[in-house]
């Protein structure tokens, strides 16, 4: 029997449950969800976008839910706070699928949310959003309105903690109307060391002239699996960056389609993947130029120890109208240990004659020369092999555009190297499951 | 200060060095001839310990310390520096972090507190006169982007950040016009002193004028066959190796 089989009876059995604590936006898509998935099953790793994650194998726990939706027993603006030196960044949080302040909750914006919730998602029929629309009960709305700009930074807090094993199906949607800018940071936790699952679905309209800085720091427990799938629709003129990082981890499998359907749309990524014991790293990318003069730029970056996978696919999609596209896509691994593995597939696929496009990856060690050449310094190898990897990181940070953030990232980076790194020791945590 | 005894050596296993024996003495200052492919580079590597060189056989003693034994950055705080005949590219490691990395090991080596951030600066700017060597190399990442003689320059200028007991010169000079030479040899005689030695791997008769050295050897084939004054560096600069070969070949 499918993993999917345990979720789709309880949808069936708990649908009642499922509803009453949810939105009727979100109660209107979960037929069509349900029907999706008990019709084609999960993919399995022969379909190519499933290539490098095993969904079958990270949905066959038994979770547990939050269905009836227990109220959290904590304040998390009191029990977690975020101590990042000069980020003045208005916080949210989002504990498991509760949202605090609830103002920004889908429960109290259902109206607004309906002409934007799944409509990007549902279009590849991905089994994860699928799964993820089946279940959510809640989520995150951010919207900035036309010509508002917000003037700190949005910091969104997703904690995923109990005290079993548990599922958490977290919805997030983001419009940034016409002329809009705003810079909003994702940090996921899972402070527990309970076995836990996160489905993600991000839905992001970027409207003409819009300007959306995206940064996801993802420190969760190796308990932990993450599935995130972000769909990103680009006007006119729009400009979206996205910064992803993934400095410790269980499974994670960041899946991010961006459809460029306005002239001139930008879309830049760039990712840093650190990972050692057994984490599994995939992010996998499409980037769909569906418009004239858009340009994409991707970076991703991969440091893997001991027997760690890390896995990148992206596509570069250049449709026939697309002329004058400019594409630059570049990813790079370095395996630190010969068990480590890297799966590196960068993609082009142009139906346009006149585009600019390049991609290229690399898997490498670490630089044996620049190594003893540091050794003959004085600098101990273990010092002189962090500074190597810290260095190959470095130039995604660098696109890192907040400074405080950057800095914080920076430190991060280097604990991690050290072998330091629990989770960002900015946060100050508490139990939530008290 | 430094006793080579019987070095065998080799390097992707071939034998390289086949019974090196040498002393050199405080103060004094060593040149390294030789045809190509003598092993005048393998002796070099051999000292520093890099890895890629293995010891078959004889001795090595530093100070009375046990060289061999020693892990190439123990090597480096025991005051032994080699000048790389082509030095790496780091990209992503600015000189400045790089030397500060380098400085607080050996302080950290002998028990010091790192070096403040204003000392460390102001050793930096120090030292970098001393080779001409403009401050916005040290943002930059080590040797990226470095011309070839800014990056014999700059091995100069870390000897001089990281003051050496020994320092082993490969070829430092190779690929450096006039002016930069005379910048090098001249940084370098700067840093001399009765207690530091060298040993220094040339070719060319100007870095004998500029080093004035104590002794030159000649190594053929993995073994040091003859040694003499400087004025052997000058035989050899008129004559070639072809006589010493020979004579050698003879006894």
């Amino acid at each position: 029997m499918s993993a999917i089989q345990q979720y789709l009876d309880l949808f069936a059995s708990q649908r009642t449950v499922i509803e009453d604590g949810s939105c009727s936006t979100m109660n209107a898509e979960r037929q069509a969800a349900f029907d999706n998935l008990q019709q084609h099953g999960l993919p399995t790793q022969k379909v190519e976008r499933y290539k490098y994650t095993d969904l079958e194998k990270a949905l066959t726990p038994n979770y547990g839910l939050n269905l009836k939706r227990i109220p959290l027993s904590v304040d998390p603006y009191k029990a977690y706070r975020c101590s990042l030196p000069k980020m003045n960044a208005d916080v949210a949080y989002v504990v498991n699928d509760t949202v605090v302040p609830a103002t920004l909750s889908f429960h109290e914006n259902a109206e607004f949310i309906k002409p934007y919730y799944n409509r990007l998602a549902t279009q590849q029929r991905d089994a994860v959003s699928e799964l993820n629309t089946m279940l959510a009960q809640d989520g995150i709305l951010i919207h900035i309105p036309a010509g508002k700009k917000l003037e700190r930074p949005l910091q969104i807090v997703n904690i995923s903690a109990a005290t079993i094993d548990f599922m958490s199906n977290r919805r997030v949607l983001i419009v940034v109307e016409e002329g809009a800018e705003g810079t909003i940071l994702f940090c996921d936790e899972s402070p527990t060391e309970q076995r836990s699952l996160t489905t993600q679905v991000v839905e992001i309209f970027a409207g003409k002239n819009s300007k959306l800085h995206l940064y996801a720091l993802e420190e969760t427990a190796d308990t932990h699996t993450h599935l995130s799938n972000m769909y990103i629709e680009q006007q006119e003129r729009s400009e979206v960056t996205f910064n992803g990082m993934t400095l410790h981890n269980g499974i994670t499998r960041n899946m991010m389609d961006v459809h460029l359907v306005g002239r001139h749309a930008a879309i830049n990524a760039y990712g840093a993947v650190i990972a050692n014991a057994q984490e599994h790293v995939d992010n996998n990318i499409l980037i769909d130029h569906n418009a004239e003069e858009c340009t994409s730029d991707l970076l991703y970056k991969y440091v893997l120890d001991d027997k760690s996978v890390g896995a990148f696919a992206g596509k570069v999609l250049v449709q026939a109208g697309a002329q004058k596209t400019a594409s630059q896509e570049t990813n790079s691994n370095l395996c630190v240990s010969p068990d480590a593995r890297a799966y590196a597939q960068p993609m082009l696929e142009i139906y346009a004659d006149d585009v600019k496009c390049n991609h290229g990856s690399t898997v490498g060690k670490l630089d044996e020369n620049a190594l003893f050449y540091m050794r003959q310094r004085g600098i101990p190898e273990p010092e002189a092999r962090l500074l190597l990897q810290h260095a190959f990181i470095n130039d995604v940070l660098q696109h890192v555009t907040l400074e405080p953030l950057q800095e914080r990232l920076s430190h991060l980076v280097e604990l991690r190297f050290r072998g330091e790194l629990r989770h960002c020791d900015g946060c100050k945590m508490q139990n939530f499951c008290n | 200060m430094l006793e080579i005894k019987n070095l065998h050596a080799k390097v992707e296993g071939k034998a390289i060095l086949k019974g090196v024996d040498l002393t050199i003495n405080d103060g004094e200052v060593h040149v390294l001839m030789g045809p190509n492919g003598s092993g005048k580079s393998t002796l070099s590597n051999v000292l520093v310990g890099n890895p890629k060189y293995e010891v078959t056989e004889g001795s090595i003693s530093f100070n009375g310390k046990d060289l061999l034994a020693m892990k190439p950055e123990d090597r480096a705080h025991e005051g032994i520096f080699m000048s790389f005949q082509a030095p790496t590219e780091i990209p992503g490691v600015s000189m400045t972090n790089f030397m500060r990395a380098a400085v607080n090991a050996k302080r950290t080596y002998f028990g010091q507190e790192p070096m403040s951030a204003s000392d460390f600066l102001k050793l930096l700017r120090e030292k970098r006169k001393l080779v001409g060597l403009d401050a916005h190399f040290m943002g930059r990442g080590v040797n990226e982007g470095f011309s070839g003689g800014e990056r014999k320059r700059n091995e100069i200028f870390q000897m001089a950040v990281l003051e050496p007991t020994f320092s082993i010169l490969d070829e430092t000079d190779s690929g450096l016009d006039v002016d930069a030479l005379r910048i090098v040899a001249e940084g370098f005689n700067q840093l001399r002193t009765e207690k530091t030695s060298a040993m220094v791997i040339t070719h060319y008769q100007r870095m004998l004028d500029y080093l004035k050295p104590d002794f030159v050897h000649v190594l053929v084939n993995g073994r040091v066959v003859r040694s003499g004054s400087a004025q052997l560096g000058y035989d050899i600069e008129e004559k070639g190796f072809e006589w010493i070969i020979e004579e050698a070949e003879k006894q």
